[in-house]
């Protein structure tokens, strides 16, 4: 059986060469680089911006009780439901429940990346009932059976041909180059699913303490669509994303649709309190709230990587890692991908299987630069490595180089030694035309690159030579 | 939800309670204004409608903002036309219908097939030419399940910015009195295929506000 990290690094090898996926992504990520750039225009001061953010999820997350229990009343109050799951089975259990409790058949989903990590849509699956994505890069990612790419952008990999052959495929649709008709056969064929899905799921971009609300925000208006059609409303979400004012939004919103895509604001901006109340016109009979726990009180008790909670998920993280943008989304094969991946997953699904995400990183810190909240990315890799080394999870041949290099590194003479030992070596292989094959010990880096011939020379002899030093 | 049928609910609280006795160091940084004053409301107002694609029309009394939606149905396919059931659009009405069906949101939510619907709003927010509207306004599905969704608002709804909105959304109650508000800024849109903007994915594809700015 391969590991996680067996399975990333192949991946990884293989995306990385493949120059028609890295072209596309360059592609997307240069097209967001320009609108995060005119969107910042926007500002008087983003770095303000970034600290009011910080400021609000700061509080929110270190009173969290308090504010879920706010908000759970309210919520209450206004005939709504509140589940909390501690982990993923207990969220699927209560939302299938519902589902089996009120006869649904059918299910509309806007993007929630909850219930990704929790796979809930498998579960409903399983139950003989139909899930189906609603956000156009959701459906098309749904339709070829694969996880969403990016946390903003699903389908970010995939370009119009792609696209048009799998509607074609699947939907027996008309092929097309064109995207706006592409949209149109999207629209057309989820229309018939939000009037004849009983279900409409969720996420929650934040839930708000002294309002009782969950709001979601869309640019395409399916989110719009799921929480106002369909006569049974579940909104799925993760305890951190609780904030304590309706008026923080007015920093939060503007901030999260800059950082997510480089819009002032994003579209749609829909807040949720509950069922349809009496005298108003439509709406859905029951509203159910699952705060999703799944390893973040954990995390929450962890000093350190707690402000890891503040995390908004805009993926102004993802795009800017030179790692992500040469593997792609997919590599990561987790469901946060990227630096915010790379430091959430060892807390959610354990740190010995995915202590490796923490070395898919340069530690350029680009990742923290961007953060609208503040997160210290880099920083928590490398606190994720530390944790890792201290529960032991190092192979006993990576625990022996390192003492051999703390032996080296201790004395001057042990470090000349090891350097012309290592010269020699590296020589010989290089005469014997060894570079890059199974017997050369350097393998992993030449096999894909040329290394420079050595020299017979260290620095150190050259300097004694031509200073005259004996 | 009785906490009997729930006993995660205790448990992860008292994990969070735990873990929050201790208190995260705060990052501190600047504090300085974030956006800057919007002076001239109307004016901001505009120039972002133009901006995200919303069509705004200003008009000078009833019977101007009557000819202006008027103006808008004829330019439709046939079909229905859903209104908010609210005294200024009844007021309103006899300038703008051209024969078609109008269904009021007193008789339910609108059809899937509707033209167009018209609504009015709760506020109006010039700093992004957003409108923000609730359940009251017809209902969730009032705006935004047609091609066409026209809002016909007053001048004295527009506020400066996105701290006055919710200023008034506590002040009137709007998020109180409703299970359901939006902050709409322009219409529908998607670049979820090689980043290229199209209009439409599943709301209106033409946003029209309809500004009055007299009664």
């Amino acid at each position: 059986m391969t590991t996680a990290a067996q399975e990333f690094l192949r991946k990884a090898a293989e995306k990385s060469a493949d120059l028609a996926h890295r072209g596309i992504v360059r592609w997307n990520i240069d097209q967001y680089d320009a609108g995060v750039g005119r969107g910042k225009t926007r500002f008087a001061d983003w770095e303000a911006a970034r600290q009011r953010c910080h400021d609000i999820k700061w509080e929110a997350v270190n009173h969290l009780d308090r504010y879920l229990l706010q908000f759970e009343q309210k919520v209450k109050e206004n005939g709504g439901h509140v589940f909390w799951a501690e982990n993923g089975e207990e969220a699927r259990h209560y939302i299938c429940d519902v589902a089996a409790r009120t006869g649904v058949k059918k299910v509309v989903k806007s993007k929630s990346m909850v219930s990704e990590e929790i796979h809930l849509a498998q579960a409903m699956e399983k139950m003989g009932i139909e899930v189906v994505e609603t956000d156009l890069g959701e459906f098309i990612v749904q339709l070829r059976n694969e996880p969403p790419y990016h946390i903003v952008t699903p389908a970010m990999h995939l370009n119009r041909q792609q696209v048009s052959k799998l509607f074609k495929e699947k939907l027996g649709a008309e092929e097309t180059q064109d995207p706006p008709e592409l949209v149109a056969i999207a629209r057309r064929w989820l229309r018939k699913s939000f009037f004849s899905a009983e279900m409409g799921i969720s996420g929650a971009n934040f839930i708000i303490a002294d309002a009782g609300m969950v709001t979601i925000t869309t640019n395409e208006g399916n989110g719009r669509l799921c929480t106002s059609v369909p006569r049974i409303q579940v909104a799925l979400t993760g305890i951190e994303k609780v904030i304590p004012r309706l008026q923080d939004l007015a920093t939060l919103w503007p901030t999260l649709a800059t950082a997510g895509t480089g819009q002032p604001i994003t579209c749609y901006n829909t807040l949720i309190g509950g069922p349809r109340r009496a005298g108003e016109v439509d709406g859905p009979e029951e509203f159910h709230v699952v705060l999703v726990d799944n390893g973040r009180s954990e995390l929450l008790a962890d000093l350190e990587q707690r402000e890891v909670l503040h995390c908004i998920r805009c993926g102004a993280c993802i795009n800017a890692c030179p790692v992500f943008r040469n593997i792609g989304g997919h590599a990561y094969g987790v469901t946060y991908p990227g630096p915010i991946g790379s430091v959430l997953t060892p807390h959610l699904r354990g740190l010995p299987e995915y202590q490796h995400l923490s070395y898919a990183s340069s530690l350029c810190g680009a990742c923290t630069d961007v953060c609208p909240v503040h997160i210290e990315l880099h920083h928590h890799l490398l606190h994720n490595r530390r944790n890792a080394i201290h529960a032991g999870t190092h192979s006993s041949a990576e625990r022996l180089g390192m003492k051999m290099f703390r032996w080296t590194m201790m004395s001057a003479g042990r470090f000349r030694f090891m350097g012309s030992l290592g010269r020699t070596a590296l020589r010989v292989i290089h005469g014997m035309r060894l570079e890059g094959t199974a017997l050369d010990p350097m393998r992993p880096w030449t096999k894909d690159r040329a290394a420079p011939a050595m020299p017979r020379e260290s620095f150190r002899d050259l300097w004694r030579k031509q200073n005259g030093v004996r | 939800m009785a906490s009997a049928d729930n006993p995660s609910r205790e448990r992860i609280l008292g994990r969070i309670r735990a873990a929050v006795q201790t208190t995260a160091p705060h990052h501190d940084g600047p504090s300085g204004q974030i956006f800057a004053p919007v002076t001239d409301p109307l004016d901001r107002f505009q120039k972002e409608c133009v901006a995200n694609i919303t069509e705004c029309m200003v008009t000078a009394d009833a019977a101007a903002s009557a000819a202006a939606i008027a103006n808008v149905l004829a330019s439709l396919p046939p079909g229905e036309i859903f209104a908010q059931d609210a005294p200024e659009l009844r007021a309103l009405v006899s300038g703008f219908t051209d024969g078609r069906p109008l269904r009021w949101s007193s008789e339910g939510p609108p059809n899937e097939a509707s033209q167009a619907t018209i609504t009015l709003c709760e506020a109006l927010v010039a700093q992004t030419g957003s409108i923000l509207v609730s359940a009251a306004n017809g209902g969730r599905q009032a705006t935004v399940i047609a091609p066409v969704h026209i809002v016909f608002a007053r001048l004295s709804q527009l506020v400066p910015d996105l701290e006055a909105a919710f200023a008034r959304v506590y002040e009137q109650g709007i998020a109180s009195r409703n299970s359901y508000v939006c902050l709409i800024t322009g219409s529908s849109r998607t670049a979820d295929i090689e980043k290229i903007l199209i209009m439409g994915a599943h709301g209106p594809r033409r946003l029209i506000v309809v500004l009055q700015k007299t009664g």
